[in-house]
C-alpha cells in the first residue's frame, strides 16, 4: 500500500557533536526503491539504546518473541523474570513466555537477522506485553518493570530496522501511553527508594519515546499523511514541560514551538495544553482547575497530576484565595 | 555571453592564478579575499568562471607550474566551485568550496602570524551561504539537506585552529557567530552552548579585544538564547549592549535586536514609545504596548492572537503572554485612580464585584472567584500591595505605594 513506508537499505551514521540527549532524524532517498519511499538516516547521541556505527538497516527474521539463543543463554544464567518461567522454575522458559531483554550494550555489527524480530512479531509481542498489564497476580510496579525493559527492547528492534511506517507510529504511541500510565499508577508515596528511580527512569524513557514519535509524525508528514492523534501527542510536551525545572527536560518552549507546524499549534488539544500552561505559570489555579476538569483526556490528564500535588504540598497558593 | 577566445580565456585564468599566488607569497590578506568569495558573483569571478568553461583544462595548467603547483589542492576545487557555482549547480558548489576550504585550513594553520584573517572570515561566511543555498537546493529535490550540517563541523575545525595563545585568536568570535547562526538555522540551537563556553570561560580570550561587530553579533544571539530560557534581566543587558554598539545606520540590525528587546523590556516593566515601534517597523508590538498602557486585556489577547505565527516563529509568544498579570495591574490601578477622583477617602477599597464589571465590558467573562484568584496573585507577586477580606469580597489597597512599579526587575515568580 502507498501508505506502507518499509525501508530498502540505508546506512545510518551516528553522530558525535551533539552531547544533549536528543534523537535527530533526517531523511535520506532509498537507493533502491523508486516510488516515493523514504528510509531514516538516525542521528542519535551517545545514549541511544544500543550504538549505531556505520551499519545497514536489517529485515529480522526472528519468529519468537525471544531469539532462541537469548532464551538458552538466560536459563543458563538462571536469568528470567517471574513472567518468563515455566511453572515458576527459574531456569525453565518457552517461545510463549520469554521476551527479549533490553540490552544497552548491543553491537549491531554483532547482531544476526535471526536477533532480531521483524514488524509482525514486535506487534504481537507488544499486545502481549500490554495484557500483562491487566493481571493483578502482581504488584504493579512488578509488572511495570517487566513491561519498561521489554518495551524497550521493541523500540531498539525497531530501530535497527528503520521501520518508520504508520504501523511503527501505533506502536510508539502505545508505548507512550503506557509511560503515561505509569506514572499515574505508579505508588508515589513508598518507603521503598527503588520506587521513586522507577518513576525517574519512567520519565526518561517516556521523554525519549515521545521524542521518537514526533520524529516519526515528522518523517510521515512529508508524504501528506497527518496522523490523527499527532495533536494530543504534540500536546504532551508542553504538559511535561508545566513545572519550574522543566528546562532540565529539553530545550525551552519557546524553542520547541518555533518549530512545530501551524496546524498542530492551532489544534484542539495544543490549544488546550497552552492554556492550562497559562494559567498555571500565572497562578491562575482557577481558571486552571475549571479548564482542566473541562477539557483535560485521561492522558493529558495523568501528565497534569503530578503538578497539582507539587502545588498542593508546597502551598504557592496565595491564602486568601478560595479553593 | 560574448564569444570568449582560447587565447582571452587562457589569459584570464593565468592572470586569476598569479593573483591568488602573489597574495598568497607576499601575506596579501586584504587582496586574497575577493578571490575567494564564490558567492559574490562579482564581474571578475564570473568571467573567470565564463574562461574556465571555454579553456577547460585549468588544473593541468596549474600543476605543471612551480609558481602555482603547492595551491593547488586550494586554488583546483576553488575553480570547480566558481564554474559550478555560474551554472547554478550550487550543491556541486558547495562540496568543491568545502574541499578547497579544507586545503585552505590545513595551510592556514602553519602560517604563523594572522595575516590570513580576512581570507578566513570570507571562507566561514561563503561556506555558511554555500550550504544554505546545497541545502534550499537538496529539499526541493526531496533530498536530505545535510550540507549546512556539514559546514558547521568545518566551522567547529576553525574555531580550533583559532583557539590558541597566538594573534589568530582574534577570529574566533567571528567564526562563532557563523556558528550560531548555522545552529539557529538548523535549529540545533543547543549545540551554542558548547562555543559560548568555550569563548567565555577559556583564559585564552579576552572578550575586549574582540572587534567590535563581532561582539554585537555575539551579544545579540546570546541575548536571544537568554530570551528563550526568559532570563530577562541577562537577556535585557546583552540585547541593550548590542543596541548600544551597534553601528546607528545599519537599521536592518538595529531592527532585529529590537524585535527581541521589545518583550523583554515588557517584561520588565519599560514601554517603548509609538516612534520607536514606527520607525523601525515593529508595529506588532503596537498593541501589545497600548494594553499595557490602558490595562485592556482583550487587547492584549488580540494582539496575541492576530500576530500567533510571528511571535510563535520568532520564539517571544510565551514571554508577551506573560504580560497579562501586568495588564490586570494597570487595570486594577485605573479602577483606583477613578475611585479617587470621585471619593479620595473610599479610594483604597475596590470591589470585586467592579472589576468583574470592568472585565466584562471589555468583552472577558470572568466569574468572582477567578478574580479573586487573580487579585491575590497580584498580591503574591508584588504588582499590588494591600489585602484581601474575602468575606466581603474586596481588595484593601494599601495607603502607600499600592502599586509598586517594575522598576527594571521582571515580576517575581
Amino acid at each position: 500500500m502507498e501508505r506502507n513506508r518499509e525501508l530498502g537499505f540505508r546506512m545510518a551514521k551516528k553522530s558525535h557533536s551533539s552531547t544533549h540527549s536528543r534523537s535527530h532524524q533526517t531523511i535520506v532517498p532509498s537507493r533502491s526503491n523508486t516510488s516515493a519511499e523514504f528510509s531514516i538516516k538516525e542521528q542519535r547521541t551517545e545514549d541511544w539504546e544500543g550504538d549505531s556505527p556505520n551499519f545497514p538497516s536489517v529485515i529480522g527474521t526472528c519468529p519468537d518473541m525471544c531469539p532462541a539463543k537469548e532464551r538458552a543463554q538466560r536459563e543458563r544464567l538462571g536469568d528470567l523474570s517471574v513472567f518468563e518461567r515455566l511453572n515458576g522454575n527459574p531456569r525453565r522458559t518457552s517461545p510463549s513466555l520469554a521476551v527479549r531483554k533490553f540490552c544497552r550494550t548491543i553491537s549491531a555489527m554483532h547482531m544476526q537477522a535471526s536477533d532480531i524480530r521483524p514488524l509482525e512479531v514486535l506487534q504481537d509481542t507488544l499486545t502481549y506485553l500490554f495484557n500483562l498489564l491487566d493481571s493483578s497476580k502482581y504488584p504493579f510496579e512488578v509488572v511495570h518493570d517487566f513491561v519498561f525493559d521489554r518495551t524497550r527492547a521493541i523500540r531498539q528492534d525497531l530501530s535497527m530496522q528503520n521501520i518508520i511506517n504508520d504501523q511503527a507510529i501505533h506502536m510508539y504511541e502505545e508505548m507512550v501511553k503506557f509511560h503515561i500510565i505509569s506514572l499515574h499508577k505508579l505508588p508515589r508515596f513508598s518507603s521503598n527508594p527503588s520506587i521513586s528511580s522507577l518513576h525517574f527512569l519512567n520519565m526518561e524513557q517516556l521523554m525519549k519515546s515521545l521524542v521518537s514519535l514526533y520524529n516519526l509524525y515528522d518523517i510521515n508528514r512529508m508524504s501528506n499523511s497527518i496522523n490523527k492523534n499527532e495533536a494530543e501527542f504534540y500536546s504532551f510536551y508542553v504538559l511535561l514541560h508545566l513545572g519550574s525545572n522543566s528546562q532540565s527536560m529539553g530545550e525551552s518552549l519557546s524553542l520547541w514551538f518555533r518549530r512545530l507546524a501551524s496546524t498542530i499549534v492551532k489544534s484542539k488539544e495544543m490549544c488546550f495544553a497552552r492554556a492550562v500552561l497559562r494559567f498555571f505559570r500565572m497562578g491562575n489555579y482557577k481558571s486552571f482547575f475549571s479548564t482542566v476538569a473541562a477539557e483535560a483526556s485521561n492522558l493529558q490528564f495523568f501528565l497534569i497530576e503530578p503538578f497539582i500535588n507539587e502545588w498542593l504540598q508546597a502551598s504557592t497558593i496565595p491564602i486568601s484565595a478560595p479553593l | 555571453m560574448a564569444y570568449m577566445s582560447m587565447g582571452e580565456a587562457h589569459r584570464r585564468i593565468t592572470e586569476f592564478l598569479n593573483r591568488f599566488s602573489e597574495a598568497v607569497f607576499s601575506q596579501d590578506g586584504p587582496s586574497l579575499k575577493p578571490l575567494l568569495a564564490v558567492s559574490s558573483n562579482s564581474a571578475n569571478l564570473l568571467s573567470l568562471a565564463d574562461a574556465l568553461r571555454v579553456f577547460q583544462d585549468a588544473s593541468r595548467l596549474i600543476k605543471q607550474s612551480d609558481k602555482y603547483s603547492q595551491l593547488g589542492e586550494i586554488i583546483v576545487p576553488l575553480l570547480r566551485s566558481f564554474q559550478s557555482s555560474r551554472i547554478g549547480h550550487v550543491v556541486d558548489a558547495y562540496n568543491a568550496f568545502e574541499k578547497s576550504a579544507n586545503a585552505f585550513l590545513q595551510e592556514f594553520r602553519n602560517w604563523e602570524s594572522a595575516w590570513a584573517m580576512e581570507p578566513v572570515y570570507t571562507i566561514a561566511y561563503e561556506i555558511r551561504v554555500l550550504a544554505e543555498r546545497a541545502d534550499r537546493e537538496l529539499a526541493s529535490m526531496g533530498k536530505n539537506p545535510e550540507k549546512l550540517k556539514g559546514a558547521g563541523s568545518f566551522l567547529m575545525k576553525v574555531f580550533g585552529a583559532l583557539a590558541g595563545k597566538g594573534p589568530k585568536r582574534v577570529g574566533a568570535l567571528y567564526v562563532t557567530c557563523q556558528l550560531f547562526k548555522v545552529y539557529f538555522k538548523l535549529g540545533t540551537v543547543h549545540l551554542c552552548r558548547s562555543v559560548i563556553r568555550s569563548i567565555e570561560t577559556a583564559k585564552i580570550f579576552d572578550f575586549e579585544e574582540f572587534p567590535m561587530r563581532d561582539k554585537v553579533t555575539y551579544m545579540y544571539y546570546t541575548g536571544r538564547l537568554e530570551v528563550f530560557n526568559e532570563n530577562f534581566l541577562a537577556a535585557d543587558q546583552k540585547l541593550t549592549y548590542a543596541l548600544m554598539h551597534c553601528n546607528p545606520r545599519s537599521e536592518g540590525n538595529i531592527r532585529m535586536i529590537l524585535k527581541y528587546l521589545i518583550p523583554v523590556k515588557l517584561s520588565i516593566g519599560i514601554l517603548p514609545k509609538m516612534w520607536l515601534l514606527e520607525k523601525y517597523n515593529l508595529v506588532e508590538y503596537s498593541d501589545v504596548v497600548k494594553a499595557l498602557k490602558r490595562g485592556d486585556l482583550r487587547l492584549l489577547r488580540h494582539a496575541l492572537q492576530e500576530h500567533e505565527d510571528q511571535f510563535l516563529r520568532s520564539g517571544v509568544y510565551l514571554v508577551l503572554e506573560k504580560l497579562e498579570l501586568q495588564v490586570y495591574q494597570r487595570l486594577v490601578k485605573k479602577i483606583y485612580i477613578i475611585q479617587k477622583q470621585r471619593d479620595p477617602s473610599k479610594a483604597h477599597q475596590v470591589k470585586l464585584e467592579v472589576i468583574v464589571k470592568a472585565l466584562k465590558w471589555l468583552e472577558m467573562d470572568k466569574d468572582v472567584d477567578e478574580v479573586e484568584c487573580i487579585m491575590a496573585i497580584l498580591i503574591y507577586k508584588n504588582l499590588m500591595k494591600g489585602y484581601f477580606a474575602h468575606k466581603s469580597k474586596v481588595v484593601v489597597l494599601s495607603k502607600q505605594d499600592p502599586f509598586p512599579k517594575l522598576n527594571g526587575n521582571p515580576v517575581n515568580s
